[in-house]
Parts: structure tokens; sequence; C-alpha cells
């Protein structure tokens, strides 16, 4: 499944202008491994999660859209452009990698400051203090990158990829071994960035983290695109799936014919030990199930639902 | 070229433990300059500076290994550590990217040898007339350097294995296949780098000989590190992350 969220708004009368990234039927293969599998979105101002299990195709879809990858087969461009060996593209991009690495000698400040100088801003000093106050970084801005901690490592990655003020920024599981406080003030960070028009990329596999910051996402799932749009739209196609509960109670045989005639069941299979049964809605089930007990007079010693895994969620998202 | 890039280079490949590791292996042709000059059996002092001194340690070890690990550390180690990444990033043109690194690796390959050749040549030469060895090595090494830093900066691109492939390339190219096939010698930095040693020096046939005449030694240097370059900016265009899900 592929769909396509445009955000730009196009004033009347003149062309609309080209969507800040755009990905035109992209694949990426090694050798008989495919990698990415004919990907096609386009994303404007506001900040989107790129969500998908761990091995999904994340990372290699962000370094294509980072100019890192070619794409074997189809295009990226951004504001019009092709990234690939497009270097003059990066005045507009920010890029934070996945990778801890950072010159273990230099300070966070020379590191930040490098960064200003290698995109020749006219006051690289003044440049990179601002970048450093953004991230929160100043008290430890004169120690050297290799004593960070890997959350203050991720904090001078930012600063250092915004320093220039790029119009797209590109992150790579930027919350990885942030604790929270880091996570709540990069969050912050990232949402003020996009209030003020900026396009913001991130991937992650943690649905919480693209829940409580993207309102648009990508889920890749096996290299594929298997929703995109709206985050509420794709929480409540999430939500809605089938779910499957396993049931120990004091009288299995008489709970599974009275959850029968209930409307949210739509399937119950009686075990030797234990009771499975498929619901079609998550939350009217976790409702019904405990009135029907008690209305047959049965006890529930467990409820479990038994497929909540990301990837279980994801593996039902590709199949629709 | 880019500053900003050269000084960061400089502190990467100064502040290495490799570095430390080669101004003590720089120090070899040196003490074995003392020896020689203490043992004094030797009757022609210039023909023993040019070709144990000169061609055979200096350019045939100490040249080649101070190069392969500069050249391939200079960029190398940028890839091995992941920092590339925030140099390729960046609205630079990959000549410059290339250039940076390659002038550092130079510098400090050359100033290390250049500084070795000085030392050792000066005491193994003593106060006689040196029929122009000296100079003749110390510009031969110079050109010497770039020629293999633009080789192993290249090497550093095209594979991860740089340094063993470099290293492999030093001892069975250069230290084996040259001196069994004299056809190689067109293949041959060192051969170059010694060719160019004997076009500066008055020294006799008899004396020291080079395989290669002068301008053709210098010909093919530059050809070499000109066409390394120029493969290490395109290699460096087409260059791909790692990838990891």
């Amino acid at each position: 499944m592929t769909a396509t969220t445009e955000r730009e708004t196009a004033t009347a009368g003149a062309p609309a202008p080209a969507p800040a990234i755009e990905a035109v039927s992209v694949s990426r293969w090694y050798g008989n491994v495919v990698a990415v599998n004919d990907v096609s979105f386009a994303l404007g101002p506001g900040i989107t999660g790129l969500l998908g299990p761990n091995g999904a195709g994340k990372s290699t879809l962000l370094h294509m859209l980072a100019g890192f990858l070619a794409p074997s087969a189809g295009s990226v461009r951004m504001f019009g452009e092709t990234i690939w060996k497009n270097e003059a593209l990066y005045r507009r991009i920010g890029l934070v990698p996945e990778r801890e690495a950072i010159y273990p000698f230099l300070t966070g400040y020379e590191f930040v400051l490098l960064s200003a100088r290698l995109h020749k801003l006219p006051d690289p000093e003044a440049a990179a203090a601002r970048a450093i106050r953004i991230v929160d970084m100043g008290s430890a801005q004169d120690r050297a990158a290799a004593g960070y901690s890997k959350g203050m490592k991720q904090r001078i990655k930012i600063a250092a990829a915004i320093v220039h003020d790029p119009e797209v920024l590109l992150l790579d599981e930027p919350f990885n071994g942030a604790d929270p406080r880091q996570r709540l003030h990069m969050m912050d960070m990232l949402r003020e960035m996009a209030a003020a028009g900026r396009t913001i990329v991130f991937s992650s596999h943690i649905l919480e983290e693209v829940e409580r910051l993207a309102e648009n996402v990508l889920v890749v799932v096996s290299g594929r695109l298997a929703a995109s749009g709206d985050f509420r739209q794709i929480r409540k196609l999430m939500t809605d799936r089938p779910h499957t509960f396993t049931i120990r109670s004091s009288d299995d045989r008489r709970l599974a014919s009275a959850l029968v005639s209930d409307t949210a069941v739509f399937g119950v299979e009686l075990g030797s030990d234990r009771l499975t049964v498929r619901a079609a809605d998550f939350a009217a089930f976790a409702h019904a199930v405990a009135k029907v007990a008690r209305g047959a007079g049965v006890s529930l010693f467990e409820v479990l639902p038994t497929d909540e895994s990301l990837e279980s969620v994801f593996s039902y998202l590709v199949k629709r | 070229m880019n500053r900003a890039i050269v000084e960061l280079t400089a502190r990467q490949l100064l502040g290495q433990r490799r570095s430390l590791l080669l101004v003590v292996f720089a120090l070899i042709p040196v003490g074995i300059a003392l020896l020689y000059r203490f043992e004094g059996q030797q009757p022609n002092h210039v023909q023993w500076t040019a070709n144990v001194l000169g061609a055979r340690l200096i350019v045939g070890t100490l040249l080649p290994i101070a190069a392969v690990i500069f050249g391939t550390a200079a960029l190398g180690s940028e890839f091995e550590d992941g920092t590339a990444v925030y140099l390729l990033s960046k609205p630079l043109s990959r000549s410059r990217v290339v250039l940076s690194k390659l002038l550092v690796a130079w510098l400090a390959t050359g100033a290390l040898v250049l500084a070795s050749v000085l030392v050792a040549g000066a005491i193994a030469i003593r106060d006689i007339p040196d029929q122009g060895v000296l100079l003749g090595f110390a510009v031969a090494v110079a050109a010497g350097s770039l020629a293999y830093c633009s080789v192993f900066v290249l090497l550093s691109i095209l594979t991860s294995r740089a340094l063993i492939t470099g290293l492999i390339y030093v001892f069975i190219w250069e230290g084996l296949m040259t001196a069994l096939f004299s056809g190689t010698k067109v293949l041959s930095i060192r051969q170059y780098t010694i060719g160019v040693a004997k076009w500066l020096t008055t020294t006799s046939e008899r004396t020291f000989a080079a395989r290669l005449d002068g301008p053709e030694a210098l010909a093919l240097m530059v050809v070499m590190s000109i066409l390394a370059t120029w493969l290490a900016v395109r290699a460096l265009a087409r260059w791909e992350i790692g990838e990891s899900g």
C-alpha cells in the first residue's frame, strides 16, 4: 500500500512549490535483498515519524532521503532537486545520524563550531553558541565529547545539525539513549522548529515516541510503506484490528458460551486449560469481558492480549 | 582546500598513537646512521648514504609505511568510526574534502620522512661533499610522499581494509615484485622516488643507480598522483553509507 500526504498549499494562480521531500517509486536492493520496495510519498513542513520495527528499512529510506544512498530505482527529491550527488542541497538540510560517533578529541562546542565552519556561516561562533543553547548543552560544551553520555551526544549532534538553521531536519532514531527529561526537551525543540515551518522527519521503532511527536506518519514494514498519513487515522487502524486474548477462568466452557453471544466477540476456541477469544475491538472487549463473566457467574483468573507486539501490529497493517 | 577540514585532520592524525610509533620508526634510520658513523668501515660514505640509507631504509621502508598509515587514516578513520557523515553532509565539493585530507596526509608523511632524511643523511655523510644526495632525496621523498598518499587516500575510500591492503601493496608489490621483475618499475612509486633522487644528484652510475630516468620518473609520479586523486574524488562522490536496518 502506498499513499501520499501532500501538505503544501498552492497559492491561486501560482505554480505549486515543490514539496520539501519527495520520494517517487523508490526502491533499494542489495544483491537479492530488497531493503526498500517501491515507496512513494511527499512531505512538507511539520513533523513526520518514520515508524517501523528494527530492520524494516527505515534507515535505508532515511539515508536515501539524506543523499547517502542512491536509490536502485525511483527518485528522491528535495525542493524539486535530486539529492543524490547534490552537495549544494546540504545548505538546506540537517542530518542527525544514528551512530553515536563524534570526534572524541573535540569539545562539544568545537564539534558544533566545526559544523558551522563547514557550512561557511558568516558568524560561526555565534551560530554554534545559538545551536548549543537550543539543545541546552551550554554547561557541558567545553568538555571533550568522548566523555559525553549517549543522550548528551544525541543533543550535541542535533546542535551540529541545526547550526545552519536548515529547512529540513532528518533524524535517525534521535531519542535512543536520551533520558525522559532530555526526550521531552528534544520533543519540545522539534515541535518549535516544526511550528517555524521546518520539515522534520525522524525514524523510530517506538510507537509511543511517534504518537507523542508526529502529526504525520510513514509506517515501513519489510521495506514497504504499510501506511502513511495522519497519525490519528493510522492509530485507529492499529486499534480497530482484530485482537486475540487468552482467558483462564473458573469455568471456561460456561464463559465461552456466554461470550459467543457478545457483539464484541467473533470467535471463541475452547482449549484444555484456557479459552482463546477473538474480538473486533480491543477497548469494547476489555469492557465487556468482566461484565459477561459476572453475568455468567464465572470468576476470571487471567485475561491476556496475545498479539500486542509492534511487529504484530505492523504485520496486520501490511496484510490489509 | 578547506581550512576546517585541514585543521580537523591534523588533530586526528597527530593525536593517534600510531603517529607516535611512526616518530620512533623514523628514528631508526638515524640510529643506523649513527652506528655506521661509529663503525667507520665503509670506504664510500656517499654510496652508502644513497643506496643503503636513502634508497633502501628511507625510500624502501620508512616512506611507504608512514604514507600508508597517514594516507589511509586521513579519511579512512572517518569511515571506520562513522564521523565521515559529518563532513559529507555539508555543502562542500568532494574534491575539496579529498584535497584537504590529502594535503594533511602528505604534509605529515613528508615532514616525518624529510626530517629522517636530513638528520640521518647528515650524520652518515659527515663533512665530505654529498654530491647532491641529501637534496636529491629530500625533494624525492617530498614528491614520493604525495604519490603514495594519493594512492592510500584512494584506497581508504575503496575499501574498509585500507591499512592491510596498503601494507600488502607496500611489501608485496613495492618490496617484492619490483625487485624481481624490472618491467614493473613503471608502476612503482619506490622506483619513481629513487629516479627523481638520482636525477638531482651528481653521483656516478657506479655510486648510485636508478632504474628510471629522472624526467620519466617525475612524469610518472605526477600522472600517478593526479590519477589517484581524481579517482578518489570520483569514488567519494559515489560513496554510500553502510546499512543498519
